[in-house]
């Protein structure tokens, strides 16, 4: 029974610093190029696939365009 | 049952936070805790979510999560990105939150603690948010447009020329007071400024690699960048004890201005990715821990409130700026209660990635109260440093005085007791040679943060690190507000430009780039030195300028979205925005015409350049500083001028509005609002954005 519950914890554990690392991932930008490659409208689109550099550069250059930091 | 229970535990949190509101209004000549700021804020907070905001998103916007996004009818993977609204909300609250909600409190620490602590509580729940809210959602609602784009089609087309010009004259204002307090952090400072001029290179080494190392990997490479900062923190008190390289880091307030304008203008031009980006990738970790420790710290420390709750500076006699409590307090502080620059993230960023309408709430509403939060423990960290120290750290010179002795003199004929020795001690164990006359409020939040948390690890032996990292914390984020506003400053010059003359609008043109971002890194370092040479310094004119340009685009902002909402039929509800927008409008107003034409010359910019030039009439100045007077009373004269300019475009567009606003009610004008049609969602009900893999 206590085996049972410590693995049910660990494995609650487990879930909960995946997600988190997820979601770090996502906030600070790392993930982008991973959710770009899975993006539907990057599917639909036309134009090639970007390189990861190629992509870094246009969405950093995209990003720095307009009001994004505030005072 | 179990509504009976919520029911219970909701007048609970209300009574708990009214309790530690009273606490905190009615506590006199006691020792006051600061957990009670906490309690209170956090209480209300809840309430104000829980229920204000829940109502606008139901009974005013009538939120529709069936509806769908911008995010999912145009997801490109680039700018439409569906996003999770725990992720979102990282997003958004690391985009509003700069050094506004932690210089502004500092500030305005000079009434007491208690103006500025029921401002940002009552200000952020009933007017930031709501206007952070609705923007958010006018803008969803149209396919992820600006503020200008929805001032144009919603009011007027001249209205969305006065969005844009305000926005540019707001940018200018920011840049210069910013560079400012960092100008008066560094002075004199060779630990700080070295630790500061080392995430340059930090910067640029984080930037090659993200470019050609590890394209995008911007986890590894910041937790790298930011042990080397801390190691440059650490590494700075070497440097202010080694006299050679203390020589070469110890610079001017006029030095450091001119090397923070050249800096300004190498981070326009330069590529994004080689020095803006990876910059701002450090300051957005520094800046989420160096607050979570600054909260955590507040809790856990508990510091005593020494700071009256009124001071007798209500009456606008204030040493660190002038004013009355009233506009000058809601001037003051800006971010942290409504500020208008939240409005162009509202209309930015963010409603390109929000997964569904009723997320806005938690994003739009929830990240401005975490904002107001910040503002609170700013405060509450001005507030727990003796009163006397506070004022000789803020005051400058030309009020104390520029030496301890003189400083502790005129500060306890203000009532609050300072001894030179208290000062001489302080500056020792912070590791600088002065802590005096270091307005804009930087130095001494960093004092108050060391404090607490020295308090929590290290004790006094790490006093001096905790103070360096707190400037450096304060530093790097404001020089990122320096870049990344340089930039899309010079963007704006550009489009702005390129009405008049076409080949400007190009953004790939080089000529045009250089040209265009001159102009704005000139028209901030022109405001930036008038602050630097300025003996009241500078912060007495510029943060209240600011402050006005702010408070005037919130107003822009909530002119937009009460015509939306009477545009959707909502008179009945229109005084959510209505009510926030008047009181901004009588206090930007009332500050616009006390600034210009005040006749005390510590307050009205014109008495001031009269003031001057009646000295320079009488023969009053040295003949070596008549010049140096002559150009102080042009600057004078010049924040007068733009100070009018902005007080008068936003009066033209209430006007027009207004107008617009009779027309609609009185049936000779049909309201068309501009929203995208209605499109069902395809996504499934726990759909959670693309990062976890659910689609």
């Amino acid at each position: 029974m206590r085996v049972t519950q410590m693995r049910q914890t660990a494995k609650l554990a487990t879930r909960w610093v995946r997600r988190f690392w997820q979601g770090l991932r996502e906030w600070c930008g790392d993930a982008a190029y991973e959710r770009y490659l899975r993006s539907k409208g990057r599917e639909d689109a036309e134009c090639r696939t970007l390189t990861a550099e190629e992509f870094y550069v246009e969405q950093i250059n995209r990003r720095y365009s307009r009001p994004n930091r505030c005072c | 049952m179990k509504r009976v229970l919520k029911f219970l535990a909701w007048v609970g949190v209300a009574l708990l936070g009214g309790g530690a509101l009273a606490t905190i209004a009615l506590t006199r000549g006691e020792q006051l805790n600061a957990t009670w700021f906490v309690v209170a804020s956090v209480c209300c907070y809840l309430v104000a979510y829980r229920f204000y905001s829940a109502f606008i998103a139901a009974r005013v916007l009538a939120l529709d999560d069936k509806r769908a996004t911008p995010a999912e009818r145009h997801d490109d993977g680039r700018d439409f990105v569906p996003t999770n609204k725990w992720v979102l909300f990282g997003h958004h609250f690391a985009a509003i939150a700069g050094p506004g909600p932690l210089v502004g409190p500092t500030l305005a620490a000079q009434f007491g603690y208690l103006p500025g602590t029921l401002w940002l509580i009552a200000g952020a729940a009933l007017a930031g948010c709501v206007q952070d809210f609705v923007i958010l959602f006018c803008s969803i609602r149209r396919d992820g447009k600006s503020l200008g784009e929805m001032a144009r089609e919603e009011v007027s087309a001249r209205g969305g020329l006065i969005a844009q010009i305000a926005v540019l004259a707001i940018m200018v204002i920011l840049l210069a007071v910013v560079a400012l307090v960092i100008v008066n952090a560094l002075k004199s400072s060779p630990w700080g400024t070295f630790t500061l001029a080392m995430t340059i290179p930090i910067a640029l080494l984080l930037g090659l690699y993200l470019r050609f190392v590890r394209p995008g990997r911007v986890l590894e490479a910041s937790l790298f960048g930011v042990a080397l900062v801390m190691f440059a923190v650490v590494a700075g008190q070497w440097v202010a004890a080694s006299p050679s390289w203390a020589r070469a880091f110890t610079l001017s307030g006029i030095s450091l201005a001119f090397v923070i304008i050249a800096y300004g203008f190498a981070a326009a031009v330069l590529p994004v990715w080689l020095l803006l980006a990876p910059r701002d990738y450090l300051s957005a970790f520094i800046k989420t821990g160096a607050i979570l420790c600054l909260a955590a710290g507040i809790l856990f420390v508990r510091p005593h409130i020494m700071m009256p709750p009124l001071t007798k500076f209500i009456d606008g006699s204030g040493p660190v700026f002038a004013g009355k409590i009233f506009p000058f307090c809601f001037i003051t502080i800006a971010c942290g209660a409504v500020s208008g620059f939240h409005s162009l993230i509202s209309s930015g960023t963010t409603p390109k990635m929000i997964l569904r309408e009723g997320q806005a709430r938690l994003i739009g509403y929830g990240a401005m109260l975490l904002e107001s939060f910040v503002g609170v423990m700013a405060m509450v960290a001005a507030c727990a440093m003796p009163p006397g120290v506070y004022f000789a750290i803020n005051s400058p010179a030309g009020v104390v005085g520029s030496t301890p002795e003189a400083a502790a003199a005129t500060i306890s004929t203000w009532g609050y007791h300072l001894d030179a020795q208290t000062m001489t001690n302080l500056a020792h164990a912070v590791g600088e040679q002065t802590l005096l006359n270091r307005a804009g409020g930087a130095p001494s939040l960093a004092v108050g943060m060391a404090q607490i948390f020295s308090n929590t690890i290290g004790g006094e032996r790490l006093m001096s690190i905790w103070y360096h990292f707190a400037i450096m914390f304060e530093a790097l984020f404001i020089l990122t507000v320096l870049d990344a506003g340089t930039r899309v400053g010079r963007f704006m010059v550009q489009e702005l430009g390129g009405r008049v003359w076409r080949p400007l609008a190009r953004r790939s043109w080089m000529p045009g780039s250089l040209l265009s971002s001159a102009v704005i890194v000139g028209a901030w370092g022109y405001f930036l030195y008038q602050g630097v040479v300025d003996p009241l310094g500078g912060i007495n004119s510029l943060w209240p300028l600011f402050g006005i340009a702010n408070q005037l685009l919130a107003s822009v902002a909530l002119v937009v979205a009460t015509t939306i909402l009477l545009k959707m039929k909502q008179i009945r509800w229109m005084w959510i925005t209505m009510v926030p927008m008047a009181w901004l409008v009588a206090v930007t107003m009332t500050a616009s015409y006390q600034k210009i034409f005040d006749a005390s010359p510590n307050l009205g910019f014109l008495a001031k350049a009269n003031s001057l030039a009646a000295q320079v009439s009488a023969g009053q100045i040295a003949a070596a500083k008549v010049a140096e007077t002559q150009r102080l009373i042009f600057n004078q004269r010049l924040d007068a001028v733009v100070t009018g300019v902005l007080a008068l475009m936003i009066l033209v567009l209430i006007v027009e509005a207004v107008v617009q606003w009779y027309s609609i009610l009185s049936g000779r004008r049909e309201a068309v609002l501009h929203e995208r049609p209605y499109v069902a969602t395809q996504w499934a009900e726990g759909f959670k954005g693309t990062a976890y893999g659910d689609d």
